[in-house]
């Protein structure tokens, strides 16, 4: 299903003077104003390069896509077909039915705390409701100014940032962007960081019941702060008391993102599982630097920088493969996602759910064609459900977890 | 805001390790403004993750051609000038808040350091189309570097500034500003960041040093506009395209932040172009 495939007949376009109409039953699904935007860019054959120039590929499949947004539009019959495969996923299963506190998602496919922003910033270019869910910036007590600047910068396959945690504050997240998180059929997982455990309290505590608010990602591992942030996800009994300290504080559905910056990730995994995590997000960002151009000094101005993207992905699938064979909540993966196979590799070494970070900054509707590649792929290997696809290349053994290779980690 | 394939339609180095693209975008031609920017995709196979984001230079809606002009500093902008006429580039824009420049406005000066004038450019040619007086005061290190004149409108005053004396006034850009400061009604900078800083710090009492009479209806009298917000910036004198590092371009991930007089600021979503009374100028 790539979106070079020859149009399929559903895919006539009907010109009305200046307004293009698609009859396809695939737009029916977009939200008004998405429709809007989507409707305005021209197809494809408008850009196309005059014939007799050498015509190559600029790398992104995005480029490709741009001009006809639903190239792999499907047939209604395998359009029927693809609608039949469940992709949803619950990454709170110890609660119970949606109901009674879980936390559903219409597909595996999310967007990582700190890349998207609120949710908001990326409406103009991306159907947001067609996620799987939504991680919002990471969130504190109190308003944050954040690090000094420069804060990002590319690195071979990757990016530094050392954002510092910038935010309003809780309660400037709930008022402004709680009603519109309400109307949203994605659910928004609020990233919660703090510098002390009363501080991830207080913050869970007001976010609990708040309308429009699914769940929360315990932000315990972010590397870019002086105080707080790294030190709860480094520490066995840190993690475990910082969870079980939220825990009691609230009822919404409960992750933790793991940090990579440890030696031995399984104990804290273990530890957060006992504490009453619902799921463990793996992984946050490695701690790096980077150096100025002139090298008298680093280059961000925190220093150090927190290292993502595809040159992180290795490590994130070390970790989901790690903590899959001691834990048995969900896990939801993050580090270097930028397509299927990402995803698949992923799911493979045990994570029930992905979430797309650093690859939306070159390619905002990643995380919604991950989705759509996702469902044709079970599609195409005749499943139902991509369930089947989860944790296949873990070691084929049931007994206690192995220790062996631990040797030859750093 | 939206995403374009753009094709590129030529591409020309300008100036050593300047070059000058045209892009045939209709979208974002006819939707941007002076000062707004684009973010662009780098190939994947050369394993850049991040976009990389470049002033409007240009932009006519009649052809639907925009154009970018930018320097080669890394793997991106390399990788950008072997795109070959034809292929299309994926961009992000138009994006960021344009110029604000006050409809009584007669005589704008245009400040531009070196590469500056990619940000500024554009406003060139909107001003004269909307019947302004421009002036461009234009610095760089050696006559080498000199943005050629016959790449800007016939209409605009060019008054150049070198470093090492060898076109025009010997020494920097902001030294010819005094000459100015009186003739203009508003100033535009685009450059080096010590440069915007001087322009900054000369740009203040400027009113009262001249006696420019405060013009129309003193409405709301003592209740000022909101820092940061268009109607300020367009009564404000010095308006500055600030540059930095930047990751997503939209306003999420905070990357690009300028450390303002009231907190941080985002390049990509309150800039790139800011009222020189916004930003926290360091010390000079």
């Amino acid at each position: 299903m790539t979106p070079k495939k020859a149009k399929s007949p559903k895919q006539v376009l009907i010109r009305f003077g200046d307004m293009r109409v698609g009859t396809d039953s695939n737009r029916s699904k977009r939200t008004p104003t998405v429709r809007k935007a989507k409707g305005a860019i021209e197809p494809a054959d408008r850009f196309k390069a005059p014939a007799g120039r050498p015509r190559v590929e600029t790398g992104g499949s995005a480029v490709a896509d741009l001009g006809a947004p639903t190239a792999a539009r499907p047939t209604l019959a395998v359009q029927a077909a693809l609608d039949r495969i469940d992709l949803s996923v619950d990454l709170a299963p110890a609660r119970g039915a949606p109901d009674h506190g879980g936390l559903v998602l219409d597909n595996p496919i999310l967007v990582a705390s700190g890349t998207f922003g609120y949710g908001v910033e990326y409406g103009e270019v991306v159907d947001v409701q067609r996620i799987g869910a939504i991680c919002c910036k990471g969130t504190t007590l109190r308003p944050r100014a954040g690090n000094p600047p420069p804060r990002v910068t590319e690195t071979p396959g990757g990016m530094l940032n050392a954002i510092g945690l910038q935010n309003p504050g809780v309660d400037a997240v709930i008022e402004k962007y709680g009603p519109i998180w309400q109307g949203w059929k994605v659910p928004v997982i609020v990233n919660v960081a703090g510098e002390s455990i009363e501080d991830y309290v207080e913050v869970a505590r007001r976010l609990d019941g708040v309308p429009g608010v699914a769940g929360i990602e315990l932000n315990i591992s972010c590397p870019n702060v002086g105080k707080g942030g790294l030190q709860f996800a480094i520490d066995r009994d840190a993690a475990r008391a910082v969870t079980a300290a939220v825990r009691r504080a609230t009822d919404l559905p409960l992750l933790v993102k793991l940090s990579p910056n440890v030696t031995d990730v399984r104990p804290i995994a273990k530890a957060i599982e006992e504490a009453g995590a619902d799921a463990i997000c793996a992984i946050n960002t490695l701690s790096g630097l980077a150096v100025s151009a002139d090298r008298t000094r680093a280059f961000l101005g925190n220093t150090y920088g927190g290292l993502s993207g595809p040159a992180i992905k290795p490590v994130a699938l070390r970790i989901v493969y790690e903590v899959a064979q001691v834990v048995s909540i969900p896990i939801v993966a993050i580090g270097g996602v930028t397509n299927l196979d990402d995803v698949l590799d992923f799911l493979a070494c045990g994570a029930v759910a992905v979430q797309v970070g650093t690859a939306i900054f070159a390619d905002p509707e990643l995380p919604v064609r991950l989705g759509d590649e996702l469902r044709a792929d079970c599609l195409r290997r005749g499943l139902d459900s991509y369930r089947s696809l989860i944790g296949t290349a873990l070691p084929k053994r049931t007994g206690a977890p192995s220790a062996k290779g631990a040797e030859y980690r750093p | 805001m939206r995403l374009v394939a753009a094709e590129l339609v030529e591409s020309r180095q300008i100036l050593p390790g300047q070059w000058l693209q045209s892009f045939h975008a209709p979208e974002l031609a006819s939707g941007s403004r002076a000062g707004q920017f684009v973010h662009v995709r780098t190939g994947d196979c050369s394993g850049l993750v991040l976009r990389r984001p470049f002033s409007i230079n240009t932009a006519d809606p009649g052809t639907g051609i925009v154009t970018l002009h930018f320097r080669t500093v890394g793997r991106g902008t390399e990788w950008m000038t072997r795109v070959r006429e034809g292929e299309r580039l994926d961009m992000l824009g138009p994006l960021g808040r344009p110029f604000e420049v006050d409809p009584r406005s007669r005589h704008l000066l245009l400040i531009a350091g070196g590469l500056g004038m990619a940000g500024v450019r554009m406003l060139a040619d909107e001003a004269i189309r909307d019947g302004r007086q421009v002036t461009i005061l234009f610095g760089a290190l050696s006559a080498a570097h000199v943005y050629p004149s016959n790449l800007l409108p016939d209409e605009v005053e060019y008054v150049v500034a070198t470093d090492d004396g060898s076109l025009g006034h010997h020494g920097y850009v902001t030294e010819l500003v005094q000459e100015y400061e009186a003739w203009a009604d508003q100033a535009f900078a685009c450059g080096p960041h010590p440069m915007l800083a001087r322009l900054a710090a000369l740009a203040v009492g400027r009113r009262d040093r001249l006696g420019v009479a405060k013009l129309g209806r003193k409405r709301g009298a003592g209740k000022a506009d909101p820092l940061g917000s268009t109607t300020a910036r367009r009564k404000s004198f010095l308006q500055v395209s600030m540059e930095q590092t930047m990751g997503c371009a939209v306003g999420a991930c905070l990357g690009c932040t300028v450390i303002g007089v009231e907190g941080p600021l985002r390049v990509c979503r309150e800039g790139p172009v800011f009222a020189a009374e916004e930003i926290a100028w360091p010390a000079l």
